[in-house]
């Protein structure tokens, strides 16, 4: 390479590097006031941030997932509806590339270093929205005792041969009291599942009142 | 009756007079135990259960007390998830009636014929189908279905099973509503191309509270049924469930069921749906709620073309109720929060409320059916034209197919709304068509055991 184009090409990189950084300071200052107005005291300021929490995407999913563990309750909410914003934006036709970042930020939400509550969010936002790629981490908390119910449930949504294989193995795996949950997702998929007779008909709960003498 | 399931009249018969002695209340014969082929007799008492017994299914039980005690019907059970409720509704019911807090208890009773389904809406699908699957009649509270695939389970358990069905969208059967109906029939406005539905914006929660631990007298795990688990909290449930938008939808899909089941009815436009639905609105920015508070969804409708509109608008913008004497048939409007106006190509048509109370504009109350004029259905009540589907097998004013199918507007609505995109329907195939998102939304998987 010549020097002229050497100083060219350093040039384009140079150029490439600032508009990469520009970008990503873009996002940054984009998350940083999404966060900042979900979490202010105001009504009106959190309806605003929520107004605009679709378009941030994908870098705003962990912080989002920090503030639906806050304590105060009204800016848990408002953290929890502004990622539902934006699970909703990215599920849009023809954005794929939007939704794939959203989805792997989501699987990272999954990890038990967060709150229950948020994991059984970041469940139910991968329902709607992901594909195999989140197969082998939601497959992971049927055995969690307080998420498997929502993992079984989320599995059964997600259409294609990895979840259904996944329902599969789960069964198996899966002990006495939680086998007919999921034998449950799979018949929902058209699987037969024999020696397991579905139960929804079975009453179970008795009531402390008593007929009029 | 018309169940391949159910015991012979001779085994029923000697099985309900020993498990009656056994247990100790009197379990009642049903009337198709006396019937011909499968269905009561015109003057047969049909045997009764009621399955969510606070608000609207108060109503439905003191109403149902009502007809026993002219010699209509009998009540056999009664049942509630909460204690508090279902004890003052054995109290309403009075002697003899067997109170459950789990449903699955009466669709295990053979001596039931029918059930009066007023839980909230999460529960309507899954309790129809388990009812219509043991063999009972049902009348279920709109809407339907909360989901698309609910609604399209429902469709098929009542036919497969044969059992009648009415959805409690009660403006079909109103006075006013036959009027109405008529008169739009007979092209008194022209060729109509657009149905604008009015209604007051949906409440926000202005009182929110934390979660907390169920009361004693709530079986919070009966009552979220269906829906994926959440802790409890005192604005999902009683009066207030509405406004979620899991359970309730909000008031597109409380009066959405009204009101357009009128303009379906109306239009001749059962059976079909819309091509496009596009939604806006504002979302509650405090509380729990989530349902839109103003809202306004267009739906498209192909072959024939016509638009209908819902629009939850503020108060202030609503059109103006028409005044009245007190001294019409209907009485005076007491509901002008809500209604539809109807366009056509030589007029205009406005009616306010659309479920228990109708009131049709004056211009279609006078109007007299001309000789060789169209006529229309006219129901006897919706009660009453429930029991007469039961009894001859016809289709009720507000059939299951029917009542999907207006439950599936307000279902698409909401869709739309929180998509915050127009939306694609097929209503031959009752699906949406390419959006990934919104297909997977018309589903929604269900809590063990509390399932389809």
């Amino acid at each position: 390479m010549s020097i002229s184009n050497l100083k060219k090409a350093s040039l384009a990189a140079g150029t490439v590097a600032m508009i990469a950084g520009t970008a990503g300071a873009a996002k940054t200052k984009a998350v940083d006031e999404l966060i900042n107005g979900i979490k202010n005291k105001s009504d009106k300021v959190r309806a605003e941030a929520l107004l605009s929490a679709g378009g941030v995407g994908a870098p705003a999913v962990k912080s989002l997932a920090k503030v639906m563990g806050d304590k105060d309750t009204e800016v848990m909410r408002a953290g929890k509806r502004a990622l539902w914003k934006i699970v909703r934006h990215v599920g849009r036709p023809r954005a794929r590339d939007e939704r794939n970042a959203v989805v792997a930020e989501l699987m990272g939400v999954l990890g038990g270093d967060h709150p229950t509550l948020v994991r059984r969010e970041a469940l139910w936002m991968l329902s709607e929205i992901s594909g195999r790629t989140s197969i082998k981490p939601i497959t992971a908390l049927l055995s969690d005792k307080e998420l498997r119910e929502d993992a079984r449930m989320v599995l059964q949504r997600i259409p294609g041969k990895q979840s259904l294989a996944a329902l599969k193995k789960g069964l198996k795996a899966a002990p006495k009291d939680f086998k007919l949950n999921i034998a449950q997702s799979l018949r929902q998929r058209g699987v037969k599942v024999r020696g397991l007779a579905c139960v929804k008909l079975v009453p179970t709960k008795k009531t402390n009142v008593k007929p009029l003498k | 009756m018309k169940r391949t399931n159910q015991l012979n009249r001779r085994e029923f018969l000697a099985g309900a007079a020993a498990g009656a002695a056994a247990v100790g209340f009197p379990y009642l014969v049903p009337s198709g135990a006396l019937a011909a082929h499968g269905r009561p007799g015109a003057n047969e008492r049909l045997t009764m259960a009621h399955i969510g017994v606070g608000g609207m299914g108060g109503y439905h039980l003191r109403d149902m007390v009502n007809r026993r005690n002219r010699g209509e019907v009998n009540i056999a059970a009664v049942c509630d998830a909460d204690e508090n409720r279902l004890a003052n509704a054995a109290k309403t019911a009075g002697k003899g009636v067997q109170p459950y807090r789990d449903y699955r208890y009466i669709l295990e009773r053979k001596d039931i014929d029918a059930v009066v389904i007023a839980t909230p809406d999460h529960w309507h699908g899954v309790q129809m189908v388990h009812a219509a699957e043991s063999g009972k009649h049902v009348y279920v509270e709109k809407p339907a279905c909360c989901t698309i695939e609910e609604g399209k389970a429902m469709v098929a358990a009542a036919k497969k099973n044969k059992v009648s069905v009415q959805v409690g969208s009660q403006g079909r059967s109103q006075p006013e509503a036959y009027l109405a109906h008529r008169y739009l029939v007979n092209g008194n406005i022209g060729h109509i191309n657009r149905v604008d539905c009015f209604h007051y914006p949906s409440p926000a929660d202005n009182n929110p509270v934390p979660d907390s631990d169920p009361p004693a007298e709530l079986d919070w795990d009966l009552w979220l049924g269906p829906l994926r688990w959440r802790q409890y909290n005192k604005r999902y449930c009683h009066g207030v469930f509405r406004w979620v938008m899991e359970s309730g939808g909000g008031q597109i899909r409380d009066r959405g069921a009204h009101v357009m089941s009128c303009a379906m009815w109306w239009m001749g436009a059962d059976g079909t749906g819309p091509v496009t639905i596009e939604a806006t609105g504002t979302a509650p920015t405090k509380g729990l709620w989530d349902s839109a508070i103003l809202m306004e969804v267009t739906y498209t409708f192909k072959n024939p073309d016509w638009t209908l509109t819902w629009t939850q608008m503020p108060n202030d913008k609503l059109p103006k109720a028409e005044k009245r004497t007190g001294k019409e048939p209907g009485g005076k409007i007491s509901r002008p929060g809500y209604g539809a106006i109807y366009r056509g190509d030589k007029g205009e048509f406005i009616h306010w409320g659309g479920d228990g109370g109708t009131w049709a504009e004056k211009k279609a109350r006078e109007w007299k059916l001309p000789a060789g004029a169209k006529d229309v259905y006219k129901s006897p009540g919706h009660k009453e034209d429930w029991f007469k589907g039961i009894k001859t097998g016809k289709k009720t004013i507000m059939n299951i197919e029917a009542a999907v199918g207006v439950a599936n507007l307000c279902v698409l609505g909401n869709l739309s709304f929180i998509s915050g995109r127009k939306l694609r329907w097929d209503p031959a195939k009752q699906e949406i068509v390419g959006d990934q998102q919104a297909k997977r939304m018309m589903g929604r998987p269900q809590r063990h055991p509390y399932h389809l």
